[in-house]
């Protein structure tokens, strides 16, 4: 779970200021538009919608009792058995099925809980200036330095295992980056004209941070939020497979960690280990790609560069003979 | 991680041994008399008596080392003490230091060993045991008397060092220990013990020239044992790996039949399993799943295994907890539980279902069949438990379960530590099953310490956990239904969680602590099985495994089906006895 | 130099926050490792002895304050007490003898990763929108989908078990002994190259698409035109014109990235049954072994401190703009 290559939207590299040239406003249309044009979006959203569906419908689609013991163990797929039944004597379907909602809600929560968090620290240090920002900024800092899964792992050892705890522990360890790139973003746009004219024509505070502010921030809030969606799908994979899940609750996780612990390998029982393994995979690669479209749609640098790239491929021109020379928006 | 309840166990086990060993108390064996007792004792020392005869030599030693997998073990710590009070390494136990005699617990019996033989006098006051002559430490020093005073009083003067001989037994019960000569140890009780020859004969001796020397023996961590067990030798300690090579002057002539012994520490059962696999290992303590096609199918000439089932796996629901004072209910939920399926999933059927009292093979000739019999409450019979729920006013809710008296809906977690698989299973089954009588129960799995705390405490609703252990079901009754082992609500306590007393079972373990007739201890035997049947303090379920496995690739000789001469698990439960000693000097290279 | 000590004052926060963390959290739950030993030899102990080993425990009846002092002291001096599980092992013993087995496998998979994928990177980053590029990055980024631990069992049950290319768990073949012999130091490699692999694979992605995104703003400079326009060759325009000025951030990730070396691994480690620290922290997590668990996580956090600090020196040598401000 530590290893999980997002990239992380949240560098530095990806919050430089110059990123939203106008207001936002008159733009969000427009961000759709051009996000649905994207193959990458429409792929990412297709299988997380996709997935998000059958969270939702698991009573329809595979009704009964995920942990329910329904016939001999470790049988090979069937007919009856779409994916063979696992070690415990349980159908490992329905557990995909019913296991797709444990981990939606961990990534969406844990990803949520976390932009949110960020947004509230990060935004408060971006707009008070002074003591409470540098007090806020220590604090942000100290947490971004403490490794976060040695933390994890022994937070996670000391409370109750169970779906809750990973939440917490994924949150509390995770919040600092997001809030640390927050308040640059937010230093940056309050050097802004709209924002300095805002404040001078007597706008209060919260309709400067909710309208003039955040929706020129909502692109970066995006990745940040997908960006932890996947990692807290994968970091939740490591804790069930760690034992710090209720292994009793039916999770992609702790498929997994019933299958190692059941020898699944060895005994060469792959359907019980693949489908939640190759689950987790296409979640997390879809909304990695849709974090990439975000960045394409709303990075006019990388747009140009792709839409000339499209172009030269249209007269197949390789890219290289000709570096195409994009400008950066003067700020 | 995973399985790691074998483990744990095995040190609760080892607690519970050792408080009951420690009590008033202790396990009584079928002795009649003083001096049939001597006999015996010399009798099975000729018999028995493992000195090599010259045709040991038949046997051909051969150069070659025994791989073997204690347990779960991430790494080594060099640590050989073997009264450590966490001493990570049993090693030291079955293969570098020894007893005056091992407690075989296939046979049942004392094997002599460092001593001869032992002989009770003076109305079962007086203790003497005759040791071997010519062993030596493995320096080379000679073995006496005054090492086993030197270790007996060691082990009276740091009470911290874990052993099954201090508390009462060593400071309240025995007069003294002496050596009227090199080869004579006489040990003078106050009060009349005989069952605690046991832990007695079967406490490891140190050598007294090299531990005199050292300041402080609970932190020593003794790098470089000097014992008189087969292999003494470290020829090699690192983190992932030791080994153990024989001891240049073993006693018994001719063994051990091979070099030595590697301990490579595998941190999973996995591993464990591939290197079984693999051939890379001899013998293996582990647990492994479906064994008959994880590990026999890839070798079935080679590769076997032998399961014994030992201490019961216990449901105990805490009378104190409304309607479970009353045992018509405690029946019901045991009749709801379908114990097949439990020893299925959990176990891969390696064992029967406990009947009865809950005695395992283990006691088995402790086994009283009327109690089996009366014990219809341990048979999965879903209808009789909803007709007795029914009938006692737990009526249906819409949503199907069972209201309690005060009108509660009757739903409580079922408890087991965070990591114990087998057991979080076990609980998730009992959950399914209590659906069919009308009861909602919840799977809780929380950290191993606050689950520790909880069930020590009796503060816990419904939990899974083990009885006290022995060499007979004294101390499983005593820790079932004794006021003795009943600590208050609140006050942690390592047996009898359900704090659950019948002054009736007083009486008949105090009565059969008394007797030293085997007629009448097992009449009494009987009478507390057939209590245990009425009264239902706890639920057992199945039967704990001390996992075995062997290769006969490189090694034969082994305990199997047809000659259980010795448990064969490398690490057993409890471990007051070495019994791998009796093992390892047994088996010989192909 | 306003600028170090200010991020000085920080490290020093955060080594306190983290020991602090570590002091609270085990008085915080029901239940401690000394009640477990005292349950263990219920009856075996007197008073004394249970007060003596809860002291060499760190634990005490005394105020919480008083414990915390002593705590702060004893850590100060560079004593964290006995291991529980491993009584009476000195932690720091434990520790030391995992430490390099951890540092090896971090530095190889570290440097290697970032090699191979900044490079990857460049020339990824050179011929955007070539055959390459529309593979690599996504390759990556799928493999990096994957849980890691799946990856890595699947890769040792594959390549270890069923084709018997590499062993399949510790550092080095049980059979030998360390030593700088060639036997061994060829043992030490073949058991490091499964576990090291499977780091590498998916470590790779991160460092590939880093480069390339830099690579593109790079491309995009004046100099890069220039120096092709002037004709050189493509390869010294791509590494030693773009490269050079490209790969700043990514140095800079790898300097943060050596402070993660201890703490990243816990994983591998598992799988691989590879005696590091990692390997360790579970261990002590799992035994309730407290005055390990705090030490290894102390030491892991020293070791993000001093990787963080070393790159701050740097940055105020390479970058003038820190150095004024």
């Amino acid at each position: 779970m530590d290893k999980t290559t997002v990239p992380t939207p949240y560098n530095e590299k990806c919050s430089s200021p110059e990123k939203r040239p106008e207001g936002g406003r008159s733009g969000e249309a427009g961000f759709f538009l051009r996000m649905l044009s994207q193959k990458k979006a429409v792929f990412g959203l297709t299988i997380l919608l996709g997935f998000i569906l059958i969270a939702v419908l698991a009573p329809v689609i595979t009704p009964g009792d995920p942990a329910g013991f329904v016939g001999r163990q470790n049988q090979p797929p069937s007919a009856h058995f779409w994916l063979g039944t696992n070690g415990q004597q349980q159908d490992v379907m329905r557990q995909i099925v019913w296991g797709a909602r444990v981990s939606l809600v961990i990534g969406f929560t844990v990803g949520a809980l976390i932009t949110l968090i960020g947004l509230v620290v990060g935004m408060t240090a971006g707009y008070l200036h002074g003591l409470a920002d540098g007090l806020l900024n220590v604090f942000t800092n100290v947490f971004l330095i403490i490794p976060a899964l040695p933390l994890l792992i022994i937070l996670a050892s000391f409370l109750s295992p169970g779906t809750t705890t990973v939440v917490f522990v994924l949150t509390i360890t995770s919040w600092a980056w997001p809030a640390r790139t927050f308040r640059s973003q937010m230093l940056a746009l309050c050097e802004k004209d709209f924002v300095a004219a805002a404040v001078v024509s007597g706008e209060g505070i919260l309709r400067i941070i909710f309208v003039e502010i955040l929706p020129n921030m909502m692109s970066l809030v995006v990745t940040v939020f997908f960006g932890n969606v996947v990692f807290a799908i994968g970091a939740d994979m490591g804790l069930a497979f760690l034992g710090f899940e209720n292994v009793t609750t039916v999770s992609w996780g702790t498929m997994l960690f019933w299958a190692r612990n059941n020898s699944a390998l060895v005994m060469g029982t792959w359907w019980t280990f693949v489908p939640p393994g190759l689950c987790v995979a296409l979640v997390a690669f879809a909304t990695t790609m849709l974090i990439y479209a975000v960045d394409e749609v709303t990075n006019p640098r990388l747009r140009s560069e792709k839409e000339v790239t499209n172009v030269l491929r249209k007269y197949k021109v390789s890219s290289h003979l000709a570096t195409p020379v994009v400008r950066k928006n003067a700020d | 991680m995973s399985r790691k309840s074998f483990l744990t166990i095995t040190v609760f086990l080892a607690t519970a041994m050792l408080l009951s060993a420690c009590g008033q108390t202790a396990t009584p064996i079928p002795v009649a008399t003083a001096t049939t007792a001597a006999v015996m004792a010399t009798t099975a020392a000729t018999a028995q008596a493992p000195v090599a005869a010259p045709t040991a030599t038949a046997v051909p030693f051969k150069p070659v080392f025994l791989s073997v997998s204690m347990e779960q073990q991430s790494t080594w710590v060099r640590n050989f003490n073997p009264y450590s009070p966490d001493a990570r390494i049993p090693a030291g136990q079955g293969f570098i230091y020894e007893p005056m005699m091992v407690f075989n617990k296939s046979s049942g019996e004392l094997v002599p060993w460092l001593a001869t033989g032992y002989t009770w006098s003076e109305n079962d006051t007086v203790l003497t045991f005759n040791l071997r002559q010519g062993v030596q430490w493995s320096d080379g020093q000679p073995f006496t008397a005054q090492d086993v005073i030197f270790t007996f009083d060691l082990l009276k003067t740091h009470d911290a060092l874990v052993n099954y001989m201090g508390g009462t037994l060593m400071n309240d019960e025995i007069a003294s220990w002496t050596a009227p000569d090199d080869h004579t140890v006489v040990i003078k009780f106050k009060t009349v013990n005989v069952p605690s020859l046991y832990v007695i004969s079967n406490t490891l001796i140190v050598p007294e020239h090299i531990w005199k020397a050292i300041d402080d023996p609970v932190t020593f961590t003794n790098p470089t044992p000097v014992g008189t067990g087969p292999f003494t030798e470290v020829t090699k300690f690192e983190n992932q790996i030791f080994v153990l090579e024989r001891n240049p002057h073993y006693w018994q002539e001719g063994k051990p039949y091979f070099q030595g012994v590697r301990f490579p520490a595998y941190p999973d059962n996995d591993s464990a399993l591939l290197a079984m696999i693999n051939g890379e290992l001899d013998w293996s303590g582990n647990f492994y799943p479906d064994i008959e096609k994880t590990l026999i199918s890839k070798d079935p000439k080679d590769l076997h295994y032998y399961f014994v089932g030992g201490d019961a796996v216990m449901l105990y629901i805490n009378p104190a907890l409304k309607p479970f004072d009353n045992p018509d209910v405690r029946k019901a939920v045991s009749m709801g539980i379908d114990r097949q399926q439990l020893v299925n999933v959990a176990m891969f059927d390696y064992v029967a279902p406990l009947t009865g009292a809950g005695l395992s093979d283990q006691y088995k000739q402790w086994i009283n069949p009327a109690a089996v019999a009366a014990a219809t409450w341990m048979n999965h019979d879903v209808q009789k438990a909803n007709e007795i729920l029914d009938s006692l006013g737990f009526a249906k809710g819409s949503d199907g379960v069972r209201r309690d008296k005060d009108g509660k809906k009757m739903s409580y977690p079922c408890s087991s530590p965070a990591g114990w698989t087998d057991w979080n299973s076990d609980c998730q089954i009992i959950s399914n099953n209590m659906k069919d009588i009308g009861i909602e129960v919840t799977v809780d799995t929380p950290e191993e310490n606050t689950w520790g705390d909880m069930v020590m405490k009796g503060q816990h609703k419904w939990s899974l956990g083990w009885p006290s252990g022995g060499a007979d079901p004294y101390n499983y009754f005593r820790s079932q239904m004794s006021a003795k082992t009943v600590l208050p609500i609140g006050t942690p306590s390592n047996e009898n969680w359900n704090r659950f007393v019948d002054p009736q079972a007083d009486n008949l373990l105090d009565q059969y602590a008394k007797t030293a007739d085997p007629a009448q201890q097992k009449d009494i035997m009987n009478q507390l099985q057939m209590l245990f049947v009425q009264d239902a303090p706890a639920l057992p379920l199945y039967p704990q495994v001390d996992w075995y496995e062997y290769s006969t690739k490189n090694f034969t000789g082994w305990p199997d089906k047809d000659n259980p001469f010795v448990p064969g698990a490398p690490f057993d439960t409890p471990s007051f006895s070495p019994q791998a000693l009796i093992l390892i000097t047994a088996i010989k290279p192909v | 130099m306003k600028y170090l000590l200010k991020h000085i004052g920080l490290y020093l926060a955060a080594a306190w926050a983290s020991l602090t963390i570590n002091f609270l959290l085990p008085r915080a739950m029901p239940g401690d490792p000394v009640t477990s030993m005292i349950a263990r030899m219920h009856g075996k102990m007197t008073p004394e002895q249970i007060e003596a080993l809860r002291k060499a425990f760190g634990f005490s009846n005394a105020p919480i304050l008083q414990q915390y002092f002593d705590y702060m002291t004893h850590v100060l001096r560079g004593d964290f007490g006995l291991s529980i599980s491993a009584y009476p092992e000195k932690v720091s013993t434990i520790i030391s003898s995992a430490f390099v087995w951890t540092l090896l496998l971090g530095i190889v998979t570290l440097i290697l990763s970032f090699v191979i994928g900044t490079i990857l990177g460049v020339i990824v980053g050179w011929r955007r929108g070539g055959r390459l590029d529309s593979i690599l990055p996504g390759l990556f980024n799928f493999l990096g989908s994957f849980p890691y631990f799946f990856l890595a069992m699947l890769t040792l049950f594959i390549l270890g078990f069923l084709l018997k290319w590499f062993p399949l768990s510790h550092a080095y073949s049980d059979y030998l002994s360390p030593g700088w012999n060639l036997a061994f130091v060829g043992s030490v490699i073949t058991h490091l190259a499964l576990p090291a692999t499977t780091v590498i694979l998916v470590s790779i992605g991160g460092w590939l698409i880093g480069m390339r995104s830099t690579m593109v703003g790079v491309l995009a400079e004046d100099y890069i035109t220039m120096a092709e326009a002037k004709g050189l060759p493509e390869w010294r325009v791509m590494f030693q014109y773009a490269m050079r000025n490209a790969i700043l951030p990514n140095f800079t990730q790898f300097g943060m990235s050596v402070g993660f070396i201890l703490g990243g691994l816990i994983l591998t480690e598992l799988v691989f049954a590879y005696p590091g620290l990692g390997f360790y922290l579970i261990r002590s997590v799992m035994a309730s072994d407290y005055p390990l668990m705090q030490a290894l996580f102390f030491m892991i956090t020293l070791t993000v401190l001093a990787a963080n600090f070393i790159v701050d020196l740097l940055y105020v040598r390479l970058d003038p703009r820190v150095r004024v401000s």
